[in-house]
């Protein structure tokens, strides 16, 4: 670092200073006002009349559809998280091997849904899923067969939805590790020969435990995508009536759109609270299994 | 798969044929609705769905887009997506550029204090913030215009911290010789960081633009008024009860929406998947 900059040891503010402003105006600002707003009952409108914790008692209490909600959210990210993360690693890792023929066009198919419109991406899948002239009930069961409703307010509408997100974002968690396998040393893989480790073995005693960090981010941010994911549920089911397959963000939009905006932003209090709880935990487990490895 | 020894000639057809069929799944979906665009809406919805559209394809039903186009008043959305997309990936990569530069090369009391708050922001979840962050933008009279899409979108914690993280790299010696020069940090920064992290910067340039071309939940809060709706709002809206048209219609429209994004990733994939791998993250 440069000890003589010129100007006075303030010049700095003139590069930063608008884009912080930017920044801690439209969201830390925002987030302790939206905490703050939790204890209040507001409309938007009027002055917003403090409550205490009347919204903590009536989320704790009188709205099941949160609890609901809630599940099906730890429902979406514990079943959609792990599979895409290695699913990817296996791609990554046939990608990168030297035989492999043809991993650019493999690895730009694989990213091609995560550059697309979340709005096209539900149109896609309810285009394919549909009951009369989907093109997965022709190919799995030819016409004629009885087929499940996949978009439908059920579990398998749920798991209808996890399956696309594991799809979205596959091809990002591809390209993130197909970077880290190409900084392994080689070095690493030269003792395994030695030992006659052949490839499984290598890539699970080698390669696996060597591409640790980026599976430690890839797990965490995924984590954090999962509980916030909105986007992929209005767009595929709406967000208006309540519903037995409801994610937590839908709900939280819900209940803004009427109006509730003190309720809303107390269940963002607890989406907040539950991520940094998991976080937290995630980044536990990850530095207690990299003290006790190898 | 170390690459010393390749494994048996079986187990690497096998491991084509399973990552072949992974990018079959990303790709069919996408070939099948551009497929059902081109249709007749009677071929469309027949019980026995064609892979392709019937006929030679200078016979396939190609005005589906113009149909599109023209039925849902795609020339406005688009007008608006592409002003809001280029102003914020515009004003936003020079801004965090600028910041990037300041973190990375400058000295200045309070830079620890203000970097470090600036990273913290980027853990708070858009669940608490969105509410308040509405309320702002309709004091500010932006709710229902495109400014709201805009201004909250002029600097961003993540593309400061990339800027930061590739300026970083640029050596100091060259910077003290063009202080020596008389150069002021601007000129610094201009005639001697941006040349050198041009990669970063296209890099920066397409996450934005892709971002703000496919941002739904912003735009769904704040804008109401259909004459400000951005691309995403306005083929969401052709799911609707009210107003359903046929479905090689939808079809058509969700590929005019994708078009963009798609084309810039498959014009620029190689510098995309760099800058995506550039993000200072070790594996």
């Amino acid at each position: 670092m440069n000890s003589r900059s010129s100007g006075s040891s303030w010049h700095g503010w003139v590069f930063i200073g608008f884009p912080l402003t930017i920044i801690l105006v439209f969201t830390a600002l925002p987030t302790v006002v939206g905490v703050a707003l939790s204890f209040f009952e507001w409309g938007g409108g009027d002055r917003p009349r403090f409550i205490a914790l009347d919204n903590y008692q009536a989320a704790m209490t009188r709205d099941p559809q949160l609890w609901l909600a809630m599940r099906n959210t730890l429902v979406f990210a514990i079943g959609t998280v792990p599979v895409t993360v290695v699913l990817a690693f296996l791609v990554a890792v046939a990608l990168h091997a030297r035989w492999f023929v043809g991993k650019t066009l493999a690895r730009t198919l694989f990213f091609l849904p995560t550059v697309m419109s979340i709005v096209a991406v539900g149109f896609i899948w309810q285009w394919m899923l549909n009951p009369r002239t989907g093109l997965l009930n022709v190919i799995v069961a030819g016409q004629g067969a009885d087929l499940p409703d996949w978009l439908g307010d059920s579990w398998l509408g749920l798991g209808t939805m996890m399956f696309v997100q594991v799809w979205r974002n596959l091809g990002f968690c591809v390209v993130l590790y197909v970077a880290a396998l190409g900084r392994v040393p080689r070095s690493m893989y030269d003792a395994a020969s030695v030992d006659g480790a052949g490839s499984w073995r290598a890539t699970w005693h080698i390669t696996w435990p060597a591409v640790r960090p980026m599976t430690a981010f890839l797990v965490i941010t995924g984590t954090i995508w999962a509980l916030q994911v909105f986007d992929l549920d209005v767009v595929m089911n709406g967000w208006n009536p309540q519903r037995f397959n409801d994610l937590l963000n839908t709900h939280i939009f819900r209940e803004f759109k009427n109006g509730r905006l003190g309720y809303s932003a107390t269940i963002g209090v607890f989406v907040l609270v539950l991520t940094a709880m998991i976080t937290y935990a995630q980044l536990r487990w990850l530095r207690l299994s990299k003290a006790t490895a190898v | 798969m170390s690459g010393h020894t390749h494994p048996p000639l079986i187990v690497r057809i096998t491991l084509h044929l399973a990552v072949y069929a992974g990018a079959l799944t990303m790709v069919l979906p996408v070939a099948w609705i551009v497929s059902t665009s081109l249709k007749s809406h009677h071929d469309a919805i027949s019980a026995v769905p064609t892979l392709l559209p019937a006929g030679p394809p200078s016979e396939w039903q190609w005005h589906n887009y113009a149909q599109a186009w023209t039925i849902a008043q795609f020339g406005d959305f688009y007008r608006n997506s592409l002003l809001v997309a280029a102003v914020v990936t515009v004003l936003s990569v020079a801004y965090n550029a600028l910041a990037g530069f300041a973190f990375a090369k400058m000295r200045f009391r309070g830079r620890n204090l203000a970097f470090g708050l600036m990273l913290a922001t980027m853990l708070l979840p858009f669940q608490v913030y969105f509410i308040f962050a509405y309320v702002l933008c309709g004091w500010l009279g932006y709710v229902d215009h495109l400014q709201a899409l805009i201004v909250p979108f002029l600097a961003s914690a993540f593309g400061i911290f990339y800027m930061r993280q590739s300026i970083i790299t640029v050596p100091d010696s060259l910077l003290d010789a063009g202080r020596i020069d008389g150069l002021s940090d601007f000129e610094l920064f201009w005639h001697i960081v941006v040349p050198l992290v041009r990669p970063a910067l296209g890099a920066l340039a397409i996450f934005t633009f892709m971002a703000s071309w496919n941002n739904f939940f912003w735009p769904l809060i704040v804008i109401d008024s259909t004459d400000n709706f951005t691309l995403p709002l306005a083929v969401n809206r052709l799911t609707s009860d009210y107003f359903t048209p046929s479905p090689p219609i939808r079809m058509a429209a969700a590929i005019i929406l994708i078009i963009p994004t798609v084309g810039v990733y498959l014009i620029f994939e190689r510098s995309f998947v760099k800058g995506l791998t550039l993000t200072g993250v070790k594996g």
